[in-house]
């Protein structure tokens, strides 16, 4: 009986493993690309336009025998972050209850070995397109998808402009959809001039992966600090950079904001990465609580960590992140004034153009290129707003990008296919269904 | 004379270092011109390390200087809050009965730990591995992944203060004392430190009382999940031994412990041992160090630390001449 208990417990433990490192075959989760974004974008939604509009597009391809199940590997970086869990939660409840598919998950991959080895088992279970969330190596992704006959995606990401002309011509690789670093520059632009407009002056900022050079953290900074030298009146500038590329390269020298003053405006405080340690939590409790303070900005989660030090001050936190219910607590309880969040469906378009490539079908450009398109946030200053997102979200059932709109996509030429993408607004999104 | 001369080494051993750390801070603060504890904030992040460290060196030293390494600590914290918040929050319990029940919860997961230990008879390193993996994967099963966020809630999130801390701190420190130092458990346990063998021959029963230190860990680490997630109001979740760091906190402070405890009881020299890393860490927010710097730093202590425990004798005949 002894011996008997001692094997199932150990079995059990084993099991753990596979519990502890996320599953596979639809159970699985698929994750946001936090790390390692790249340089610059390569193409923009501008971009796009122009070689479409230019050469017209290709026209609208045929039927598509959806009649076998079509296996498709998912790379995942992550499976613990809001935005991470909504990203699962649209392929697992959605996609892949609506489309005749087998989503296969990799676990929560740490490095590029881990990548390499988790399309290995994609490729060894027939897998015909891996749609990637985690980024160590793309480049290694793709070569070995290519080699193996394998399409190729990258999803809530863009490649930067020396990888994209390497690789846009390359049969396998289906492409990029997500936002770019322009989009990043820009999220963090609004949300401090969202605050600049109301006319505050005091700011602190959470750099989240900053001090790790991730680079969509360091570009959404760099976007607060460059709406801060707009606001700041004559002579303002970051640590003598007056410009975007000035303002990114101070940043990158550093991996730090300075704190002190932009003109009239002031930065009072900084704490950067996730270090989770009594040192790093007290830093936290402090900055929120520094006299004259009027707004956190968070290029990443903001309310979870600042938000009960904030308690009971007027202190406004701005984040960057996902439609989760926390998040809207956080709203209704006034502790968190403004998100810039993705939306999960967002990568519904990724999928359906890996799912018609690997249906024979891949979307090319007049000139045979991969897509390259941005997305990107949907932004909401009040509690009503934020519920109305979070409604459609979370939505299984009838969520932003539904079945009937992604069909449409599987046999859209690049420039329809283009222009869905690009009207990725609440609004806009509302208008299309 | 003699003895006079005995208590002025005790009280110097017991001293020294966190006397000499608190100098040493209050000058690097006052060097850049900060005020070290100059608000309440600044009291309550000090208190709350103090709290923490103090419960996990507690933890960590039990099954540690047992010869029993467990890894599985830092995943019993977060489990025991995870269970504990999600019934307050849907029951709309208080504070008080969090704690209760994060302490009970954190001795179940440590009893359950325990018991794997014995059944399966794999060395604990490999054991606390699998559990660590095991309520990783638990916890992250019953929060869909999510973890707990309460940040709107006040009740919960109201816990910290520095009399509530110092209650805990109290508390925490005499009722480790009252189990190791004056029952049959701890009589038991201390007998099996000093020779497992001979003592079970005596008739001490080391299953029962391994399964009780897992127990007591469990609960201490219950404690450690409570204060962790009342501070911020939310639980993040780990994944693939995420939850193992929490225990590494512990190496540093139960070293000094384990130095002032030749002067003292133990336990105290731990507490001292957690209010020197408590006020490393206090600088370290103060000054807004990086935490490569704050790394390095830590490490460097330690290492240096453990360099002069090595090298005492010939230090002491070396000064001697």
């Amino acid at each position: 009986m002894k011996k008997l208990l001692a094997m199932i417990l150990c079995i059990a433990l084993c099991m753990s493993t596979v519990v502890g490192c996320g599953s596979t075959s639809g159970e699985g989760n698929a994750a946001a690309d936090t790390t390692n974004q790249p340089a610059e974008s390569a193409g923009t939604d501008e971009d796009a336009e122009e070689q479409t509009t230019a050469q017209g597009g290709m026209d609208a391809v045929a039927e598509l025998d959806m009649s076998k199940t079509v296996k498709i590997g998912v790379l995942v970086s992550d499976s613990t972050t809001a935005e991470s869990l909504a990203f699962q939660n649209y392929y697992k409840e959605y996609i892949a209850k609506n489309y005749n598919v087998e989503l296969m998950y990799s676990d929560e991959l740490v490095d590029a070995a881990g990548e390499k080895s988790a399309i290995d088992t994609f490729i060894t279970n027939n897998c015909k397109a891996v749609i990637s969330f985690s980024s160590f190596d793309r480049m290694a992704q793709l070569n070995q998808c290519a080699d193996a006959g394998v399409y190729y995606a990258v999803a809530t990401g863009t490649l930067t402009n020396d990888e994209y002309e390497s690789v846009k011509t390359n049969e396998y690789y289906v492409g990029a959809i997500g936002p770019s670093l322009d989009v990043e520059f820009q999220a963090g632009y609004d949300m401090a001039k969202h605050y600049l407009d109301q006319g505050k002056k005091n700011f602190a900022i959470f750099g989240g992966a900053l001090p790790y050079y991730t680079e969509m953290h360091i570009y959404r900074a760099a976007g607060m600090l460059m709406a801060m030298v707009e606001a700041g009146g004559e002579g303002a500038n970051y640590q003598g950079a007056t410009d975007k590329d000035g303002i990114v390269g101070k940043i990158f020298e550093t991996a730090t904001i300075e704190t002190g003053s932009i003109g009239s405006i002031n930065i009072l405080g900084y704490v950067g990465g996730y270090d989770m340690d009594e040192a790093w939590f007290a830093k936290c409790g402090q900055m929120a609580q520094m006299d004259g303070l009027e707004v956190i900005l968070a290029v990443g989660n903001g309310s979870d960590f600042f938000g009960t030090s904030a308690q009971g001050t007027d202190v406004k936190i701005a984040s960057v992140d996902a439609y989760a219910s926390a998040y809207g607590e956080a709203m209704e309880a006034g502790m968190l004034d403004y998100l810039a969040g993705k939306f999960s469906a967002s990568i519904g378009p990724i999928f359906a153009a890996t799912y018609r490539a690997a249906l024979g079908s891949p979307i090319r450009n007049s000139e045979g290129n991969a897509l390259a398109l941005d997305q990107g946030y949907w932004v909401a200053t009040s509690s009503e707003q934020f519920n109305e997102y979070y409604a459609v979200d979370s939505s299984v059932e009838s969520p932003a990008y539904t079945k009937d709109m992604l069909d449409t996509l599987l046999t859209a030429d690049y420039a329809a296919f283009s222009e869905f993408v690009g009207k990725y607004s609440f609004d806009d999104i509302k208008a299309i269904q | 004379m003699k003895s006079s001369k005995g208590m002025i080494t005790k009280i110097f051993g017991i001293g020294t270092i966190p006397v000499a750390t608190l100098v040493i801070m209050l000058a690097l603060c006052a060097s850049k011109g900060v005020v070290m504890f100059e608000t309440q904030g600044n009291w309550i992040a000090f208190f709350r390390a103090v709290t923490s460290v103090m419960l996990t060196t507690f933890a960590l030293s039990i099954n540690l200087n047992s010869g029993r390494f467990d890894f599985s600590i830092g995943s019993i914290s977060m489990i025991s809050s995870i269970v504990a918040s999600q019934i307050c929050i849907s029951m709309g319990f208080t504070t008080p009965v969090m704690l209760l029940i994060s302490l009970v919860s954190g001795i179940f997961f440590g009893t359950l730990s325990g018991l794997i230990y014995i059944i399966v008879k794999l060395p604990p390193i490999i054991v606390s591995l699998g559990v660590t993996l095991f309520y990783e994967g638990f916890a992250f099963a019953i929060t869909d992944g999510y973890g707990v966020s309460f940040v709107a809630n006040t009740e919960l999130t109201s816990f910290p203060s520095v009399l509530n801390y110092s209650i805990i701190i109290l508390a925490g420190l005499a009722v480790i004392i009252f189990l190791f130092d004056y029952t049959k458990f701890g009589y038991n346990y201390k007998a099996l430190l000093s020779g497992q063998k001979v003592s079970v021959n005596t008739g001490i029963k080391e299953v029962p009382n391994a399964v009780g230190c897992y127990a007591v860990a469990g609960g201490l680490m219950g404690v450690v999940g409570f204060i962790s997630a009342t501070n911020t109001g939310n639980i993040q979740m780990a994944l693939n031994f995420g939850s193992i760091g929490v225990m590494f906190t512990a190496f540093l402070p139960m070293f000094i412990g384990g130095f002032i405890g030749r002067f003292c009881n133990e336990r105290i020299g731990y507490v001292l041992g957690a209010v020197t890393t408590a006020l490393i860490s206090l600088m370290y927010a103060r000054l807004n160090v990086d935490s490569s710097i704050q790394q390095i730093t830590t490490a460097l202590i330690l290492v240096g630390f453990l360099i002069y425990l090595n090298n005492e004798g010939k230090l002491k005949k070396l000064i001697k001449g």
